[in-house]
């Protein structure tokens, strides 16, 4: 029988107890690598899964829970060696027993970007070589997860990889989120839309600790639940734990009630605890359970439930955007992530990304854009681009239950977007139009709704996870069939149940006062049955319409939300800072007034080019405030604001200019990298800002940056100051290679380093040009390499 | 001798992140320290700081000290100094968890100032993180005398053995800590560290910046100041 028989036909399965315990009490050092056991010690497991399959086990795992190639980097074996071993012992302990193998997966022990180093696409590499070399087992674990991401790129691993059934467990603490701050449902959503067989929790805690944990994912997930918990909490001091085998059966018998199919042991069990459980499982059912998981997307660490209005922020998108534009010609990722936590802290509950421009690579742009915004930001996002492949990219780096945006009831759009859709888990906004274009009634899109729908859920996508956008149209242009769109809404959510989306300010298009005809068509949709309107939460007017909507149908309860937000206008306004009458310039960037420079810089431009203002006002205001730094009049942080309010002023400029149709400013391009496998950039990105407001071009390669991507971006981009930082000794040896291949390169170029370990002797030894000793030297290096 | 520290902080040490930014004796103006008030709320409210140690039974050999039931050796001069008279060692992790490294991505997006000034806070608290794990693990072992803490890359203890220490104390899978190819501990806000325990009184050896390999290039020392070890 397999694993997926057996879920389906035993009341329960038994799994082993812990390999850690047991190889310790064998003799394994702390320290030591337990996978070289499978060839230096082949007769401890032998005994140890013996002792498992004796107890009761219906599965046993193989001893290769750290059999991966950064784990096992310096032991001698290989992975194949060691995971091919591992579960040939396993099998030869099983001889003449219905016990399955499983291959046992850990975590890397590496973390993933951005914290760590490793990429995501290296990280399911890891994980496909371990796929590779376990073949021969019955079913695959992964077990003792705690970043979401990691578990992605290991189920990804695994599906693309062989056909075994998987199952997947993470560990939660007590406040039910893991070391990096999944939550269960993300968990639950992500996994099962990955298509796992069985999911749920292991290590951390004991049964009784854990049943809150259990009884979530319970809720949060309609597969088998696995429960794999520790033997009780471990003494701080002598790390024993503290629940015997029987305590620990009892415990966990509380847990069959509320549906739980797997059940083993982690740290500190032994076959005691695995026969214990056996005992207490005879005669005992398994409780179905009835579980209805809503309409939902998910990031790792928030998950939105669609049983209220959600506001999908619009502001990632090109369309009919200059600056926008323009950031994404330069890469300029920073621009994108401002813009998001604009939208957040303006009430956005999901962001829509669309990245498309003709002139860029939009797959390389998307998944750059998607991976620094998961970055950054808690709230999940809507994928959305009219590009297969560039949808493809963007689900496989997205970490949790996203929105494709979009389908239509097109044949080849169907045929294309919908097994994406199905394949990594995700919801999706179904277009109404075809072939023919929008229909002019509520029926024909209704009956495209209906279309949608009906595809999708014949390829096993949830009918929860379909959404519906009946499009808007223009009313200036099509007047009479605004209310067709408003009636299509309806009937869609009414009578078909599922979620409406909308994009609203398309109505206004070529009306004056566009934003009171966009909030009041947006609060008619509302009324109508609108989920989620995809709108600018910058604002007011409209989430003021959305936060009133949710007052007046008694969503907000108690009008909580809209007294947090509205709630402080009767009382008196904020004090505000100090402001001169005559402000200039130069006195806003010299007292950090950010909003104040901006306003100042935009009143300024109706009279004085662009020019002129950043030579003989922002550049002296920055001279100064760098002279009084040097001289220790300022510090750090004010520098830093000074440039901060510098860069507000030169934001003005940029949409002035391009507005006008004028090229950007720029003094020069300067490329900056933190060196490889150096991930402190902060100095770095100081750096940057300071360099970017006196009008220079900056090229940000970003951390840990490849030798050879540094030579290539100063090669394209014909750059003739390059800047590299280092913070660690151990990385220093990567500043000088990338020197090096610089040279070896001929590229016709300065080069500038610094780094609290870098010094002028190092940096000359290492055939730098300039050293740099901080921010504001680094502005006098290239003020010195372009003359300007 | 295997514990496990949850540590509570209810505020950040400011004058060490000032100290940290340069400030030394200046004090900075109301703006600055209102700045730097927001930014200790936001990681006090997300940063869930803790620490694992393990004590073991020490051996001076050929190539340092190595630690009993382990396959750890403690390399270099530098340490087996650290460590003379000591029969045993504490092997200590803290981190204030990727949350923090979170909160400075976040701020590095929208404000430089506040990314900066997060920066310095959480690096002070890392070091409160560690004081506070420090003084648990003294009163646990009052017996003992104890050395001051030494970190991989002090003096010629390498940092390459991150890699093994994390493993020793089973960290990644109790903390959530990890360390790069490059031996860089993430979440970026952690700190590994060795505590000599000695039933002896300890004599006042070398401390802080003699030891330090930093010392030629340190800015602390440059404006003659220090670290804070």
């Amino acid at each position: 029988m397999g694993f997926r028989e057996l879920l389906k036909n035993k009341e329960f399965v038994i799994l082993d107890g812990a390999m850690g315990t047991m190889l310790q009490a064998k003799g394994l050092k702390m320290g030591e690598t337990p996978e070289v056991m499978n060839i230096e010690k082949p007769e401890w497991l032998l005994d140890i899964h013996r002792q498992y399959i004796e107890a009761g086990s219906d599965v046993i795992y193989a001893n290769t829970f750290g059999g991966n190639r950064h784990k096992l980097a310096k032991c001698g074996y290989s992975v194949e060696t060691l995971i091919g071993e591992g579960i040939r012992l396993a099998r030869k302990a099983a001889e003449g027993h219905d016990t399955l193998v499983a291959l046992d997966i850990g975590s890397i022990g590496q973390m993933l970007e951005p914290t760590g180093t490793l990429t995501f696409e290296e990280a399911y590499d890891i994980f496909k070589e371990m796929v590779i070399a376990g073949r021969e087992a019955d079913v695959i674990v992964f077990e003792t997860m705690t970043d979401l991401y990691e578990l992605k790129a290991a189920i990804l691993a695994a599906k693309e990889n062989s056909d075994l059934p998987i199952m997947c467990t993470m560990t939660f603490e007590e406040n039910m989120r893991t070391f990096t701050g999944v939550d269960i449902s993300a968990m639950c959503l992500t996994a099962e839309g990955l298509g796992v067989d069985a999911l749920g929790v292991n290590c951390s805690l004991g049964p009784k600790e854990l049943y809150p944990v259990v009884e979530k994912i319970c809720q949060w997930t309609t597969l088998p639940v696995v429960v794999k918990p520790n033997a009780g909490l471990p003494d701080p001091v002598t790390n024993e734990y503290n629940c015997s085998a029987e305590e620990f059966a009892e415990f966990a018998e509380k847990l069959i009630p509320l549906g739980i199919k797997v059940i083993g042991g982690c740290c500190g069990t032994n076959p005691t605890y695995i026969a214990a459980l056996k005992k207490m499982l005879e005669g005992k059912k398994y409780i179905e359970r009835e579980v209805h998981i809503p309409a939902v997307c998910c990031s790792p660490t928030e998950t939105v439930v669609i049983d209220q209005p959600r506001i999908i922020g619009e502001r990632i998108n090109p369309t009919g955007k200059k600056r926008f534009k323009q950031a994404l010609l330069e890469g300029d990722i920073d621009y994108i992530l401002g813009q998001a936590m604009e939208q957040i802290d303006a009430g956005a509950d999901i962001l829509d990304v669309n990245v498309g421009l003709p002139a860029i690579d939009e797959k390389a742009m998307m998944v750059k854009a998607v991976k620094a915004l998961q970055g950054v930001c808690d709230v999940p996002l809507q994928l959305d681009s009219t590009i297969p492949e560039v949808m493809e990219a963007a689900l496989r780096v997205y970490n949790g239950k996203p929105i494709v945006n979009s389908v239509n009831a097109e044949e080849k759009s169907l045929e294309t977007v919908l097994p994406l859709v199905k394949k990594y888990g995700a919801a999706v906004v179904g277009l109404t139009l075809d072939e023919n274009g929008i229909p002019k009634t509520a029926d024909a899109r209704f009956a495209l709704a209906k279309k949608i729908l009906d595809r999708a859920m014949s390829i096993g996508i949830r009918k929860e996870d379909v959404y519906i956008d009946c499009l808007t149209l223009t009313a200036s242009a099509e007047q009479e069939n605004v209310m067709q769109t408003v009636n299509a809404v309806y009937r869609v959510k009414h009578e078909l149940g599922l979620r409406t989306v909308l994009g609203v300010s398309n109505i206004s298009f070529g009306l004056p006062s566009r934003e009171i005809v966009n909030h009041n068509f947006l609060m008619m949709c509302l009324t109508s049955g609108l989920d989620l309107p995809i709108m600018n939460p910058n604002i007011d007017s409209m989430t003021a319409t959305v936060r009133t909507y949710k007052l007046l149908t008694n969503i907000d309860k108690n009008s909580m939300d809209f007294i947090a937000h509205y709630g402080a206008d009767t009382s008196s306004p904020a004090p505000k800072a100090e402001k001169k009458s005559d402000m200039d310039l130069p006195y806003a960037i010299e007292h950090g007034l950010k909003g104040e420079g901006a306003e100042i810089t935009a009143k300024l431009l109706e009279t004085t080019d662009s020019m002129t203002i950043i030579n003989e006002m922002l550049v002296p205001a920055l001279d100064k405030a760098g002279e009084q730094f040097e001289k220790g009049k300022i510090f750090l942080p004010q520098l830093i604001q000074t440039a901060g309010v510098a860069q507000g002023c030169f934001e003005v400029i940029k949409q002035k200019m391009l507005a006008e149709g004028g090229s950007s400013v720029s003094k020069g391009k300067i490329i900056l990298a933190t060196v490889k496998g150096d991930i402190h950039d902060i100095g770095k990105n100081i750096v940057k800002v300071l360099l970017e407001n006196y009008g220079y071009e900056v090229i940000d390669l970003g951390k840990d940056v490849d030798y050879q991507t540094v030579v290539d971006a100063a090669i394209e981009n014909d750059v003739h100051l390059v800047g590299l930082s280092a913070l660690m000794t151990t990385t220093l040896v990567s500043m000088e290679e990338t020197i090096k291949l610089l040279r070896a390169n001929n590229v016709d170029c300065k080069i500038m380093v610094g780094g609290a370990v870098v010094t002028p002797d190092y940096a000359e030894q290492i055939g730098a040009d300039f050293y740099s000793k901080d921010a504001k030297q680094s502005v006098d290096i290239a003020r010195q390499v372009f003359g300007n | 001798m295997n514990g496990q520290l949850q540590v509570v902080l209810e505020n950040l040490n400011k004058n060490e992140a000032l100290r940290y930014m340069g400030y030394g004796d200046t004090s900075p103006d109301e703006n600055i320290l209102s700045m730097m008030n927001e930014c200790e709320k936001a990681l006090l409210a997300v940063i869930k700081p803790c620490c694992v140690y393990h004590v073991f039974d020490i051996e001076e050999v050929g190539e340092g000290v190595a630690v009993y039931g382990t396959s750890l050796v403690l390399k270099g001069d530098a340490i087996r100094e650290h460590l003379a008279g000591c029969c045993k060692v504490v092997l200590m992790a803290a981190t204030l968890s990727a949350h923090a490294d979170r909160v400075i991505r976040r701020y590095e997006a929208t404000d430089m100032t506040r990314a900066v000034m997060a920066d310095f806070l959480a690096s002070a608290a890392v070091e409160q993180v560690c004081d506070a794990a420090e003084d648990s693990i003294g009163q646990e072992f009052s017996a003992y005398y104890r050395t001051w803490r030494f970190s991989p890359g002090y003096g010629d203890l390498p940092l390459d053995i991150q890699g093994s220490f994390l493993d020793v104390l089973q960290a990644q899978k109790r903390i959530g800590l990890n360390a790069t190819e490059n031996n860089i501990l993430t979440p970026r806000k952690s700190v590994t560290a060795v505590i000599g325990l000695s039933e002896n009184e300890i004599q006042k050896g070398r401390q802080g910046c003699s030891a330090c390999n930093m010392k030629d290039v340190c800015q602390f020392r440059k404006r003659g100041d220090h670290c804070g070890v």
